[in-house]
């Protein structure tokens, strides 16, 4: 069933169809629309669910950490300052290794304060131990929270995820969303109990573990983390036969095949570059675009694979890293090092929700070419849209 | 439900058993101790960063018998929230969901979930096991610390007084308060028989001496936890509806004197304090009905 | 090297620090209960932030392995029928067991 729907409605649906039973959420902007819409399913009685209207969102972390111990399936949503707030309690969660699913609206952290779109409150959160899936548009805003849930619910796996879009671009933005049937979804999404509170087979949870236990725990934690990106394969295939929607694995890549300068990005600035692609190639470009879907775990492999005959890499980056720079310029020259001798140029663009356009990628990409032709070595990273 | 009377009545059970971790005459143990004797084991337990979230479980082994989270610092109230509406979803009932935390869960850094959670009437049970200082880190003061009190950071006696628990949860209208002391472990054990009976957001505050917090010997725990008592300066008594009842009259009054002077944390206080302190607590004897 | 097999979720299970229990590394006293003068009136038992204090065969028996010596038993008893005996004699070491 086709709807027009903006992306914290597409969120809203996505919790329904997974009938989720626990819904803890602390209104932010511009992430409180989509808690809105899931409170509403359930007065209307087309979700049957527990609101828990707690006083923050540390709470609201906690309560949804609470629940999945306790056996159930919670979902909640957030961002920026929210998502700050609550950083201790996903260290918690992924720790403790409890399959709790999060929809982040991304936007900008202050100060200075700001609520507009930007990625860098997930980034903030890359060490969380969470599993963290970017969105270029409402469909998969709706598609990958439905896999999300199979994801971390995987016996494999047995970890939280954060599933992010941006604020005003994506959740405020109505888009043609095609909503899976209800059975479809019970099929694809069979609801597993494995409470680690349970009064008929009690455990202690969380006691305290001393340097001959804790690196172990990491250990297994990690493990489990890097199995993800093959998971998601799975899932994203088994979810692509149900619905006839394929977004690919950890990465996707659009006209690569020939592609000498790819542009890489996340979010929904992936959708921005697809058409300054277009129009790139449309001028005789060998220009390509390789999507991040998954970023943490952070697809090394894969996007090793995915470049095959790139002569420069373009990271774009709605994030700045302090001090560093991009995150994905940084994990994009870290995958590459030792492998390929490929020159990553990393772009700061789009930060508390300056924009971004079509025009813009094209520049930087026209950018690139004249460095990439004239040899000259990158820079660390460099600010775009001043 | 039958309240248990005697001593004879309480279960034999161990819900927190021996070869826990905590120090020598714990006041926090004996105080679990006690309360799982009328929880019993349908209970679910989560305690926020303190001694006790710690003296029960290391490594892969823990003092609980019945299923425990060692939450973070500010959210047992929140965590306990989820684990209601986990069981609810599923259908479980008669399971009693307790947030377990000190002072500092309690009164300060875990405040806001407290607050938030009383405020929604969450059908739980929190517990303040009080020994009025953060232990855990060494017994720096709170807001739960006495006036006057010595602690490794109010090294010339806490300069304010302490935070009145009680009176800031009365405000929220829980559907039980009571407070209680280990001192009286019948009257404790009673009060949570009741609170598990009764649906709704509920408050027990139980005094919980630290022999290193308080500079008292360790086996004075329970005394000074009844002087307190017998003192005036720990009232026994529970609220329904608001209405309160005060469930334990002392056989004996004591000078609060007396109770001062045992520990070692109240040795700079002077006399004229002593004095206006022991008049307080005349005039809120004379409230209490007898 | 491998990494150690864990449970999957942090934790412990029941019973586990009862059975792993070894106080007698720690103490430093121990209640000695006059049985002549002991009454059962279980005070000592609810006091006890050990629970190493239970009757059984019509007397109270002292479950050693958690019996930190805190000493709040004798402190307590109404009927003044435990005292404290120390585990230690200066240079003479270790008292010898009963």
């Amino acid at each position: 069933m086709r709807q027009l729907l903006n992306g914290n409605e597409a969120a809203a649906h996505a919790a329904r169809l997974a009938r989720v039973e626990v819904l803890a959420s602390y209104p932010i902007t511009p992430a409180a629309p989509a808690m809105e819409k899931i409170t509403q399913f359930i007065a209307e009685g087309s979700l049957k669910a527990r609101f828990i209207r707690v006083e923050s969102d540390h709470s609201a972390m906690a309560a949804a950490l609470g629940a999945s111990l306790a056996g159930a399936r919670p979902f909640l949503i957030t961002n920026s300052q929210g998502l700050a707030y609550m950083s201790e309690v996903l260290y918690h969660t992924s720790g403790l290794r409890q399959p709790v699913v999060m929809a982040v609206v991304n936007r900008a952290l202050a100060a200075p304060h700001s609520r507009f779109p930007e990625q860098g409150d997930a980034v903030a959160q890359e060490a969380a131990g969470w599993i963290q899936l970017f969105c270029e548009n409402n469909q998969e805003v709706l598609d990958s929270l439905l896999q999300a849930f199979r994801l971390g619910e995987d016996e494999g796996v047995r970890l939280p995820v954060m599933v992010n879009y941006e604020g005003y671009i994506q959740s405020h933005t109505r888009e043609t969303v095609d909503l899976p049937q209800q059975e479809e979804i019970d099929g694809f999404l069979p609801l597993m109990r494995r409470p680690a509170l349970d009064v008929a087979n009690p455990m202690a949870v969380n006691t305290v573990a001393g340097p001959e236990l804790y690196m172990d725990f990491k250990y297994h934690q990690d493990a489990a983390l890097q199995q993800a990106a093959a998971v998601l394969e799975e899932v994203s295939a088994a979810y692509a036969r149900l619905t006839g929607r394929d977004w690919g694995g950890p990465v996707a890549g659009y006209r690569l095949e020939d592609a000498e300068v790819v542009l890489v990005a996340m979010g929904s600035l992936v959708s921005t570059a697809r058409i300054a692609v277009d129009a790139l190639r449309e001028e005789g470009e060998k220009a390509g675009l390789l999507k991040i879907r998954l970023f943490r775990p952070f697809p090394a492999v894969a996007v090793r694979q995915g470049l095959p005959a790139a002569r420069a890499i373009v990271a774009l980056d709605k994030n700045i890293v302090y001090g560093v720079g991009g995150a994905l310029g940084r994990e994009l020259r870290a995958s590459l090092y030792g492998h390929a001798s490929v020159p990553v140029f990393s772009y700061i663009l789009g930060l508390g929700g300056r924009d971004a356009g079509v025009a813009d990628l094209a520049q930087i990409y026209r950018q690139v070419r004249e460095n990439m032709v004239a040899g000259l070595t990158p820079a660390a990273y460099q600010w775009y849209g001043l | 439900m039958e309240l248990i009377n005697s001593l004879a009545a309480v279960p034999d059970t161990e819900l927190f058993t021996g070869g826990h971790g905590g120090c020598r005459g714990c006041g926090a143990a004996l105080a679990a101790r006690q309360a799982m004797k009328a929880l019993g084991p349908r209970t679910i337990i989560t305690i926020p960063a303190s001694c006790m979230a710690t003296i029960g479980g290391s490594g892969l082994t823990t003092a609980w018998e019945i299923p425990f989270y060692h939450s973070l610092f500010e959210c047992a109230p929140a965590v306990a929230s989820g684990i209601r509406a986990a069981l609810d979803i599923q259908g479980i009932e008669d399971v009693n969901v307790v947030s377990w935390a000190g002072d500092a869960g309690t009164a300060d850094i875990g405040f806001q979930s407290l607050t938030g959670a009383a405020e929604r009437q969450e059908n739980i049970i929190h517990v303040c096991y009080d020994n009025e200082t953060y232990m855990n880190t060494g017994g720096q003061a709170g807001s739960a610390t006495p006036y006057l009190a010595a602690t490794p950071d109010t090294p010339a006696g806490k300069p304010t007084p302490r935070k009145d628990m009680l009176a800031i949860m009365a405000a929220h209208r829980p559907a039980y308060l009571a407070t209680a002391s280990v001192a009286y472990p019948l009257d404790l054990i009673q009060k949570f028989q009741r609170a598990r009976e009764i649906e709704g957001f509920r408050y027990i505050h139980i005094l919980a001496p630290c022999f290193k917090g308080w500079g008292i010997k360790e086996d004075q725990t329970v005394q000074l936890a009844r002087i307190a008592v017998e003192c005036g300066l720990w009232q026994l008594y529970e609220e329904v509806d608001g209405r309160r009842r005060v469930t334990v009259i002392p056989e004996r009054r004591l000078p609060v004197r007396e109770y001062l002077r045992l520990q070692g944390r109240f040795q700079t206080m002077d006399e004229a304090t002593i004095a206006a302190l022991q008049a307080a607590v005349d005039r809120r004897w004379q409230e209490v009905p007898s | 090297m491998a990494a150690k097999d864990l449970p999957l979720v942090p934790g412990a299970r029941p019973g586990s620090m009862a059975a792993a229990a070894a106080m007698e590394r720690i103490r430093e006293q121990r209640p000695a209960i006059d049985k002549e003068k002991c009454n059962l009136c279980r005070e000592c038992l609810l006091y006890c932030p050990d629970a190493a204090l239970a009757i059984a065969g019509g007397e109270v028996r002292l479950e050693l392995r958690f019996c930190k010596g805190c000493g709040i038993c004798a402190r307590e008893c109404p009927a003044r029928a435990i005292t404290m005996v120390p585990e230690y004699a200066g240079d003479r070491g270790l008292v010898g067991e009963e």
